[in-house]
């Protein structure tokens, strides 16, 4: 059975705002080398965490924040876009078993 | 022999179950490719398309058959902007207090985390974030699409309002999204009923509850599509009093 925390031990987490320890955001990999520059990924994210450079598109140096929605990788017509790392909130979500990240599955 | 023509007439109705390891069938293809469209053609939505999608919500189930939903439709941009506009000046505001991250805000992060504790779905980070990135201009709440589906609920119903609205809801979007339009749940038109101006001009007084809204609209490039998700683990109570966990 997985473990649950009581209420003593919740009250000590805190509020999740150290970047990068705590709460890791996503992160996507464009391929620079199939990317077309269309520009679709660019609107279709919502934190507006990538941009265009010379007709590429690539994730933004300040601050991305990625929520590993997926949208740019569904919009993406080369299909050219991973999602690599995918968003943790490591106090809150440490008792949690959220298992690993797969497409869609057929039983 | 009426009674057995019914009979056969009602098994060839029956939906077989598919066999293991079957194609995903028409409603399990749109249920796994819909996305959350966040970049919208200005094309208007002709009428019929969304009074189809609307009754699909009509035929959700809800707790009691209560049928707890209102919605409201808005197709003036005019009006949409308006709302944005209010929207944006709620963020701002929120950013003003709450937006702890950059230089020269370390002071506000008592006041943040406080939010945090005691309204964690309200100011969890990322609704902060989106704030944030709305209130620096970078984002419209409803991604310039040209219909916006609001939905209240009743507050007197049984059961829990929202969730049946939430049903209904779903119902909506994935009536939508088999039409090859594009839809996104925004629940930023909450902050709305916030205002008097706000409640007259929709409509939303006693019974009523603002719950949730839609944005409906044509795709620009194609979202749908597979992603990857986290598989959940899942607790299992067998048949024999066993018990495991399956992802």
């Amino acid at each position: 059975m997985p473990e649950y925390l009581r209420w003593k031990d919740r009250i000590k987490i805190e509020s999740f705002n150290k970047l990068g320890e705590d709460f890791v955001l996503g992160v996507v990999d464009i391929d620079q080398d199939t990317c077309s520059g269309c520009g679709l990924c660019v609107p279709a994210c919502m934190p507006r965490s990538i941009e265009m450079v010379n007709k590429k598109a690539r994730m933004v140096k300040d601050l991305p924040l990625c929520m590993d929605c997926g949208d740019c990788v569904a919009i993406c017509p080369e299909k050219s876009i991973k999602v690599t790392r995918f968003v943790e909130l490591k106090r809150a979500f440490r008792f949690l078993d959220r298992g690993k990240p797969e497409p869609p599955r057929r039983f | 022999m009426a009674e057995t023509n019914t009979n056969e007439e009602q098994k060839a109705k029956r939906i077989r179950p598919p066999e293991s390891g079957a194609p995903f069938n028409a409603v399990e293809d749109i249920i796994y490719r819909r996305r959350s469209v966040r970049f919208y053609l200005e094309k208007q939505v002709p009428e019929y398309l969304l009074r189809r999608i609307l009754e699909a919500g009509r035929f959700a189930p809800s707790a009691g058959n209560a049928q707890t939903w209102k919605f409201i439709v808005v197709q003036d941009r005019k009006m949409i902007g308006e709302m944005e506009e209010q929207i944006l000046n709620v963020c701002k505001r929120v950013k003003k207090f709450a937006d702890y991250t950059g230089a020269g805000n370390k002071h506000k992060e008592w006041l943040a985390k406080l939010l945090m504790r005691f309204m964690p779905n309200s100011f969890h980070p990322f609704p902060l974030a989106a704030m944030k990135v709305m209130a620096e201009g970078n984002l419209s709440p409803w991604h310039g699409a040209p219909t916006v589906i609001i939905l209240l609920a009743d507050r007197r119903s049984p059961g829990n309002p929202s969730l049946d609205v939430g049903i209904a809801g779903q119902n909506m979007v994935l009536a939508a999204h088999s039409f090859g339009l594009g839809t996104c749940w925004v629940s930023f038109v909450t902050p709305l009923a916030m205002y008097s101006k706000w409640r007259k001009r929709l409509g939303i007084r006693y019974p009523y509850t603002l719950v949730t809204s839609i944005a409906v609209g044509y795709p620009r490039g194609i979202p749908d599509g597979y992603v990857t998700r986290e598989t959940h683990a899942i607790d299992w109570f067998c048949e024999d009093g066993t018990f495991k966990v399956v992802y």
